[in-house]
């Protein structure tokens, strides 16, 4: 670049460096002392240690801070505050294969159900474990890599695994659903599986404080598979899966799940270390 | 003397084994090395020391806290930095977001000045540059200093690394050592290892630590002491000493009873720490010679 044949201003200068120039003649004198030496030196004893610290610390501040994820912006969209979306965002079911993974069994059920009117109870077995699986891999040492880290932090652990359920519950439950509505036969069969669906997912809270969340997710399904599957097979007809039976059962285990909870709310805290 | 840490007779058993057989462990400001074979128990205490596990038995204070108080336990956590063996991150999260996730489990809420922060610590252990890098794309010694990263956060008072050298080629280590010592001025850093150089590098203090006690309490160099008089090199195996293997020009060096008329040589932290192990630890280097 060629030297300009004229200079700028010295108070200009000062007032540049200063930042309180607008920024259309920020702009101009700035265009002036990329290309102009001569100017720059005049520039440089009005640059401080401390001012040049302050500009490259927002700079870094908007360079290395990574665009938000699509569920952080959502989160936030939804008034969660910043550090609450950070660490949903972190939850390890959260990720793109879990939400993956949900639509692939959904769809399944999905085809199954327009392929086979028994079809439906496929829906109706699979659609409460969804809940179940996400909650089992949010937290704990076989899903979390950060999970020892995390575990000697002063965030309660209990309010991590609160958080981390409410978020996957309502984020597999929600697609389930519309799913549900999408099945041929009764708009009923999209809600039918919600109270086992829940017993199941706050059975596995409760459980937590006894075993591992992964063992007590995985002891949980193989429970309602047997009993779902059982209720099924004799008359083949799909709503059996969760018909009053099942469903009472469900509530049972949900209300003493809860009722669990409520007792043992102050040693969770203890408990969730025990298990880890 | 300072100290922050006072345990004693720590008990803590995993069914009939017990990993922590009534341990005794005072640590003061600077670096105290926890030394020890594998299966000694020092995971264990660690993970104690960090809050995450309770011992079964026996008494503890940290930074005047009793840590079975959830009170004490809290106010420990705020001023502990914890780096476990085998820490993980999430592999899709950048190394900037892996930091930022803890610091946000470490209670830095306000977003600009935990972002600062995050910053200061990656620049610490020299991962500014690869910030924005996926955690994934780093490799092992960058993610060991990552590790680091995210226990410097909010200076804390006392730093608990597990085996933090592991997996790092000499280099690494080196570079390791140096933030390792850096972080012990001015607060309390306990470190496990199971290389004796690691000691003789950064710890002002060394618990010798096997089958879940501590044989010995004291410095490097009161440790090496132990071995004084007790090594001796000659130009045959000597079958009855605790250990010995072949050094240079065909000689063998030997710890244990010397024989009468021996060449004694001055004893190191490593002859110290074969002696207190006794017989079965100097097996593994015996093989080589």
């Amino acid at each position: 670049m060629t030297a300009s044949q004229w200079h700028l201003d010295p108070d200009l200068v000062r007032r540049y460096a200063d930042g309180g120039l607008g920024s259309v003649l920020a702009a101009s004198v700035e265009q002036h002392l990329v290309s102009c030496p001569d100017c720059r030196t005049l520039l440089d004893p009005h640059v401080g240690a401390a001012r040049l610290d302050t500009v490259w610390a927002d700079v870094l501040e908007r360079v290395e801070q990574p665009p938000r994820t699509v569920l952080e912006r959502m989160l936030g969209a939804i008034g969660v505050d910043d550090p609450t979306a950070r660490l949903v965002a972190a939850t390890p079911s959260l990720r793109g294969a879990w939400i993956a993974g949900v639509t692939l069994v959904l769809g399944l059920a999905l085809v199954a159900a327009y392929a086979d009117p028994q079809g439906v109870g496929l829906y109706l077995v699979l659609a409460p474990l969804l809940p179940l699986a996400g909650v089992a891999l949010a937290y704990g040492p076989a899903a979390d890599p950060a999970f020892e880290i995390a575990a000697a932090t002063p965030y309660s652990q209990v309010r991590l695994l609160a958080l981390r359920t409410a978020f996957v519950v309502t984020t597999t439950m929600l697609p389930a659903t519309v799913a549900g509505l999408l099945l041929p036969g009764s708009p009923w069969i999209a809600v039918a599986w919600l109270v086992p669906g829940l017993a199941l997912t706050v059975g596995t809270v409760a459980l937590s404080t006894r075993l591992a969340p992964h063992l007590a997710a995985v002891a949980l399904a193989v429970a309602w598979l047997g009993v779902s599957l059982r209720a099924l097979a004799p008359r083949r007809d799909p709503l059996l899966a969760v018909s009053s039976p099942v469903l009472l059962a469900s509530a049972l285990v949900l209300a003493t799940a809860v009722a669990v909870l409520v007792v043992r709310r102050r040693d969770l805290a203890e408990l969730l270390r025990r298990t880890s | 003397m300072n100290t922050t840490i006072h345990a004693t007779g720590l008990v803590k058993a995993y069914g009939r084994q017990r990993a922590l057989d009534g341990l005794d462990l005072h640590a003061r400001t600077g670096v105290t090395g926890l030394l020890g074979p594998n299966g000694a128990g020092k995971t264990t205490l660690l993970r104690v020391l960090a809050t995450v596990l309770p011992a079964d038995a026996g008494g503890l204070r940290m930074l005047d806290q009793d840590p079975r108080d959830p009170a004490g336990r809290r106010h420990i956590r705020r001023r502990l930095g914890y780096l476990p063996q085998d820490a993980g991150f999430h592999r899709g999260f950048t190394a900037f977001e892996a930091v930022d996730y803890i610091a946000v489990l470490k209670e830095h809420t306000a977003a600009r000045a935990r972002h600062d922060e995050v910053r200061r610590v990656l620049d610490l252990v020299g991962l500014a540059d690869v910030a924005t890098k996926k955690v994934r794309a780093l490799s092992g010694g960058m993610r060991q200093r990552l590790g680091l990263a995210q226990a410097l956060l909010g200076r804390p008072e006392v730093l608990v690394l597990d085996e933090p050298t592991v997996g790092l080629d000499p280099e690494q280590r080196m570079r390791f050592r140096d933030l390792v010592s850096d972080a012990g001025r001015g607060r309390t850093v306990i470190l496990s290892t199971h290389q004796t150089e690691d000691v003789a590098a950064v710890c002002t203090d060394v618990v010798v630590v096997k089958g879940g006690r501590s044989l010995f309490t004291g410095t490097p160099a009161e440790l090496a002491e132990v071995a004084t008089g007790r090594v001796w090199v000659d130009d045959a195996r000597d079958p009855r000493a605790v250990a010995a293997w072949r050094v240079g020009a065909g000689h063998y060096h030997h710890v244990g009873d010397p024989p009468a008329g021996a060449e004694l040589i001055a004893p190191s932290i490593e002859d110290a720490y074969l002696l207190l192990l006794g017989p079965q630890a100097g097996e593994g280097m015996g093989e080589v010679a």
